[in-house]
């Protein structure tokens, strides 16, 4: 088990690795210098001496290939990720003050998505064929057919615009308040997951529900909730978390958007700003660790699965 | 239960006489399905509207009209203006001639792609297979929307170009799906018989393995046309997609936040567009992949 582990995060290393540099070489073909366009959001401006000087200590004078070095180094050794043009201050420090609350406002998602599908698939396939199983699966079609983008405007629109029951923008600052505001985002951002859970839970405990073992069940005289939820629901949560961790990315891929409309201060709002300031380093260092969070969380599937099916390390 | 399916098969088979290709069976059930009817309709009158769309609008879709701006629906602009002015109803006519290509378009490109480029590693193996195995991993380990923000910013926004990195992002996956299936489909008898009979590599690979593997292509690509449509919605959203003055719905919706409370038919009307172009395609998917899909019925 532990060589099956360690093996598994050795195949890692080149990975994020390659990612790393390629994301460093790409970035740096961004059209468009990150001082003048710092010059241009603001109402100073550099002399040349100045220019010079800035560029000078921020290293961008020196030919690529030591950047790219000076980066690796910096990352490896101390987990440096280097500066922000814009706010001067270290790119790590500008992650992980805004990676909590994106943390925050996908696991909120998650386990709202969770608690609505985890019932309305369980009874669809309980129900499979009858008007309710039609019902849940037309609804769970709307969900996917739904942007979210769309539906947090919306969601604004009538709760926080015209119902004034949430606030339209930003974070609470105390933990009610906090709260308060997440709801609003959290909510928009489960409508990615909730239709294709929903679907993903009722087709696996239909799988499960005609294997042998439950009729075993049914036959020796189990009670019916406890077959289900006893013997058929924890079988047929295995691919529905694979599913889940495939969701993964797509729900960060979700936060940029929707932090943007309810100006949540997560990691992807500070993505859309530092693309917009071009301010490079932050956009490296940024989609570097959306890269690790979605490799991080296939690993623990993987050890997951190793755990629970020993097939799966004998490979 | 055992007396059951063998009634069944039998139905099956009399139903499937006199013998028809595994395309027209699925068509066929296809057209049974009352929804992928009402998706096939819905996307037919869309396309309607996307090739009449400048006889059909009432105005200039990128006219700005600024004495009359952020104007309520009403007879003239039943779905009012924007901020500049501009006819809501018209932009969001203007719009469909964006959406929908651009979502078959890069589907197109990735299947076109992904497909030969799947079966030729699956089939021939060795480094190549391992490389791009490699690659597959590396582009799946970024959120779609943030690896297409790094190219787009770094290439540009045109659309063209979007299309194509999508296109490329999206193959990934056929190559993978596709390049499993080869993989058993390889040892199948009847590419050892092919082989036996002197059948070239190409002639395999095109002839035999590919038609064998399409349904399960097409089941992806039910997924991946609305994935498509609403990623370019939402980077254009973003305003990293299609560019002002465009009426690409997600474009549209660009901005509509500061007009949300006084003007809500700006957001509301791009919006509901791009819902029902998925839903239609959501209910066609659906319904493709339960007809293609034997195992999946009863």
């Amino acid at each position: 088990m532990t060589k099956y582990i360690l093996r598994r995060i050795l195949l890692i290393i080149p990975l994020v690795f390659s990612i790393t540099t390629i994301l460093f070489f790409v970035l740096k073909l961004i059209p468009g210098d990150p001082l003048a366009f710092l010059e241009q959001q603001s109402t100073f401006s550099l002399t040349e001496e100045q220019r010079e000087a800035k560029m000078e200590a921020l290293g961008l004078n020196d030919p690529l290939h030591e950047q790219y070095i000076r980066y690796m180094r910096g990352l490896i050794l101390h987990g440096d990720m280097g500066r922000s043009v814009r706010t001067n201050n270290p790119v790590t420090y500008e992650i992980l003050t805004r990676l909590p609350d994106t943390i925050v406002l996908a696991l909120s998602s998650l386990a709202l998505a969770t608690a609505l599908s985890l019932p309305l698939g369980v009874l669809a396939a309980l129900q499979r064929g009858r008007w309710l199983d039609r019902l849940i699966m037309f609804m769970s079609l709307f969900f996917v057919s739904m942007p979210a983008f769309f539906f947090g405007l919306i969601l604004l629109l009538i709760f926080a615009l015209e119902l004034d029951l949430f606030p339209s923008l930003g974070q609470g600052r105390t933990f009610t308040a906090y709260v308060h505001s997440l709801i609003l985002p959290a909510v928009t951002l489960s409508l990615i997951l909730i239709g294709v859970t929903t679907r993903m839970v009722r087709s696996s405990m239909l799988e499960v529900l005609s294997r042998d073992y439950v009729r075993t069940a049914h036959a020796k005289g189990v009670p019916g909730a406890h077959v289900v939820f006893g013997h058929a629901l924890p079988n047929a949560m295995i691919p529905v978390l694979t599913i889940y961790a495939g969701q993964l990315s797509g729900l960060l891929g979700g936060a940029v958007v929707i932090e943007r409309i309810f100006s949540w201060p997560g990691i992807g709002e500070v993505l859309v700003s530092a693309i917009f300031n071009r301010d490079y380093l932050v956009v490296t260092g940024v989609t570097l660790t959306f890269s690790l969070l979605v490799i991080s969380v296939y690993l623990l599937l993987d050890i997951t699965y190793a755990f629970v099916d020993p097939r799966v390390r004998l490979e | 239960m055992a007396s059951e399916t063998v009634y069944r098969l039998e139905e099956e088979t009399q139903e499937q006489l006199p013998s028809q290709s595994f395309w027209r069976m699925g068509l066929r059930r296809l057209m049974k399905n009352p929804l992928a009817i009402i998706g096939f309709s819905i996307l037919f009158l869309e396309i309607l509207v996307a090739i009449f769309a400048t006889q059909l609008a009432p105005y200039d879709p990128y006219e700005p009209n600024y004495a009359n701006n952020k104007a309520a629906p009403s007879a003239e602009h039943i779905f009012g203006t924007d901020h500049l002015g501009r006819d809501v109803f018209s932009r969001v006519l203007q719009g469909s001639r964006i959406s929908l290509p651009v979502g078959l378009g890069v589907v197109s490109i990735a299947v076109l792609l992904g497909v030969p480029w799947g079966a030729a590693v699956g089939y021939f193996g060795g480094l190549f297979d391992m490389g791009s195995m490699r690659l597959v991993d590396l582009i799946q380990a970024f959120p779609l929307i943030v690896l297409a923000i790094v190219v787009i910013i770094v290439w540009g926004t045109e659309m063209y170009k979007l299309m194509i990195v999508l296109g490329f992002v999206f193959s990934i996956q056929y190559t993978r799906l596709v390049r499993g299936v080869v993989l058993s489909l390889r040892e199948e008898e009847y590419t050892l018989a092919a082989r036996a009979m002197g059948a070239s590599h190409i002639r395999i690979l095109f002839q035999h393995l590919i038609p064998n593997l399409l349904n399960v292509v097409v089941v992806l690509a039910t997924f991946h046309i609305p994935e498509v449509i609403l990623l370019v919605a939402a980077l254009s959203y973003l305003g990293l997609g299609a560019q002002p003055p465009s009426a690409e719905w997600g474009a549209m919706l660009n901005g509509a936040k500061n007009l949300l409370r006084f003007v809500p038919m700006v957001t509301i009307a791009p919006g509901v567009a791009i819902m029902i172009t998925l839903l239609a395609v959501n209910f066609i998917g659906d319904a493709l992949r339960d007809a293609l899909d034997p195992t999946l019925r009863n």
